[in-house]
């Protein structure tokens, strides 16, 4: 029997130990060559990578698309906090001492904070100068706008509909008004529609995250399916689950995020795009108001949800495939 | 080094691929593993490249019982090994160097070691000129001289090989063997399967046959150092 030299016996056992320091240096290393090979590998098949790409996009850039317009619409509403009052339309008919005895009741009542009187005469002439219909109003023979009270009312008479609704009421039953509209109405409902719209939005944007990891998933397990042969002989000569499963995480990684981008440029340059037409309309109704894009928070926060999707999708894949995948 | 105590190993559905194996192998041997096909040489192996796990029966490897070693400590052992496959598994799209390379990559060594040592390991099987190359490139005696070089090229202790002359011409496979009587004489315990009798007899090792699941001949006793 020949005669082990224990000497060398030793020294191959320490040939297979690495320093703790070299190993971390190493693993830090297979990261980045794991990250510059997988990069490689979506660019070598353009065609796969395009179409997992375009449809991440797509299903990512739509639930953000209806977000940014629930966003728009609320930052819309805002603008029209100020406008939380109550006009009260008092008949043409009615004489200067006439409104002024109505406008002493207004303001007798508790629910009314403070009130602004638009004469007929004054908002003519802020119509005629603001519409650009001057000549045209010219043919008018008598002014057609009544006279108006703008109440502002207490806040919380705004907050109760019960409320508005009964000061309402004791205002129409004043002699010679005609009518008072709260301006909140729509508001409300607008409200409450935007509450709806971010409901589908969450619904929406959860099925479409769903099938963002199907679509990772399914694109991993084609790569893993092609690299087979690799996994069976990483996994012979000792390569730890981990090692294993880092280029595949790393796909999907890479993939979610080219999805994300794809999506954050065309929800950028789309509302780049539209933003022009807005602000012209918002402009011909006297409105300050701003189509807002996905800005850089938004970019940014598009991107890390297609990286984390596309790590979950990943790492799902995985974990179902690559168990069975077993050296025989 | 090796042994196997009265290991037994029943496939799913009943087949007993081997019955009540005891085999001894020391630190710095070479034996050859004959016998016909489905004798049970292939799952011998597996056992050792612990891709299998026996029913019965204890595996010492370094006096370490390795049949009951939990998953996840099976790629730190296997580290400890070195394979030669019989389809040599190596990987087309990538060159000589990182096949021989990868059991290095992923025992965690630093490029500039991994480099040295695959070079090493390269000219130790006379193939250095040819790292840049595809294994495609090369012929089925160099490939599996590559496949060799990727078994040693992290100095394991135990180094298996899976019948390494299958598919070689006489003149070759007398050239793969020299290389595995080289790396035994460095204390490598060498374990082949191997069908070639006519070759095995001219050299002088040990030779452990099995039949039908059991060693014939060449087991050898255990001497336990107490």
């Amino acid at each position: 029997m020949p005669q082990p030299s224990n000497q060398t016996a030793r020294r191959g056992a320490v040939g297979a130990k690495v320093g703790l320091r070299a190993k971390m240096g190493a693993v830090i290393a297979h990261h980045r060559h794991t990250l510059e090979d997988s990069l490689i590998r979506l660019l070598r098949d353009p065609f796969q990578t395009l179409m997992t790409t375009v449809v991440v996009a797509i299903a990512l850039s739509l639930p953000a698309t209806l977000l940014l317009v629930v966003d728009n619409v609320r930052q819309f509403e805002n603008n029209f906090d100020s406008f939380s009052q109550i006009t009260v339309y008092v008949n043409n008919t009615a004489s200067q001492q006439q409104v002024a005895v109505i406008q002493e009741k207004i303001q007798s009542f508790s629910e009314v904070n403070s009130l602004v009187y638009v004469d007929p005469k004054q908002a003519l002439n802020e119509f005629t100068e603001a519409s650009g219909f001057g000549s045209a109003l010219e043919y008018l023979d008598d002014n057609p706008l009544p006279p108006v009270f703008i109440i502002e009312p207490a806040i919380d008479v705004l907050s109760l509909p019960q409320k508005a609704q009964k000061l309402i009421a004791k205002m129409v039953n004043i002699d010679l008004v005609d009518d008072a509209q709260i301006d909140m109405l729509w508001l409300q409902r607008l409200k409450s529609l935007t509450e709806l719209g971010k409901k589908v939005v969450l619904a929406l944007g959860g099925a479409l995250g769903l099938g963002v990891l199907v679509i990772i998933g399914n694109s991993i397990r084609l790569a893993i399916h092609s690299r087979r042969e690799e996994i069976i002989v990483v996994k012979l000569v000792g390569g730890t689950d981990a090692y294993v499963r880092r280029p595949f995480l790393y796909f999907g990684m890479l993939q979610g995020l080219f999805g994300a981008l794809v999506a954050g440029i065309m929800l950028t340059i789309g509302f780049w795009w539209l933003g022009g037409s807005v602000e012209n309309i918002s402009q011909l109704y006297g409105s300050h108001f701003m189509l807002r894009g996905p800005g850089f928070q938004g970019f940014f926060a598009l991107l890390g949800t297609g990286f984390l999707l596309g790590l979950a999708g990943a790492w799902l894949a995985v974990g179902k495939h690559l168990n069975h995948i077993k050296p025989r | 080094m090796i042994h196997f105590d009265n290991v037994s190993k029943r496939y799913p559905g009943g087949y007993e691929a081997l019955s009540g194996v005891n085999l001894h192998l020391d630190a710095g041997e070479l034996a050859f593993l004959t016998g016909h096909s489905g004798a049970g040489k292939s799952t011998l192996l597996k056992l050792l490249m612990l891709l299998e796990r026996p029913t019965s029966g204890a595996l010492l490897i370094n006096g370490k019982n390795v049949s009951r070693l939990s998953n996840f400590r099976i790629p730190s052992y296997r580290r400890q090994l070195g394979v030669v496959f019989q389809d040599h598994q190596l990987l087309m799209d990538r060159t000589v160097f990182d096949n021989v390379a990868l059991p290095l990559q992923v025992a965690g060594f630093s490029r500039k070691e991994t480099g040295r040592r695959v070079r090493a390991a390269l000219d130790s099987v006379g193939l250095l000129s040819k790292e840049k190359q595809s294994p495609l490139a090369l012929s089925g005696g160099e490939q599996q001289r590559v496949g060799i070089a990727r078994a040693v090229v992290h100095k394991p202790r135990i180094l298996l090989a899976d019948e390494p002359t299958g598919n070689l011409d006489p003149e070759l496979s007398a050239e793969i063997m020299n290389l595995f009587q080289r790396f035994q004489d460095v204390g490598v315990t060498v374990l082949i399967a191997t069908h070639d009798i006519d070759l095995i007899h001219r050299l002088n090792h040990r030779i452990v046959r099995l039949d039908q699941g059991s060693v014939a001949e060449g087991g050898g006793a255990y001497a336990p150092a107490f």
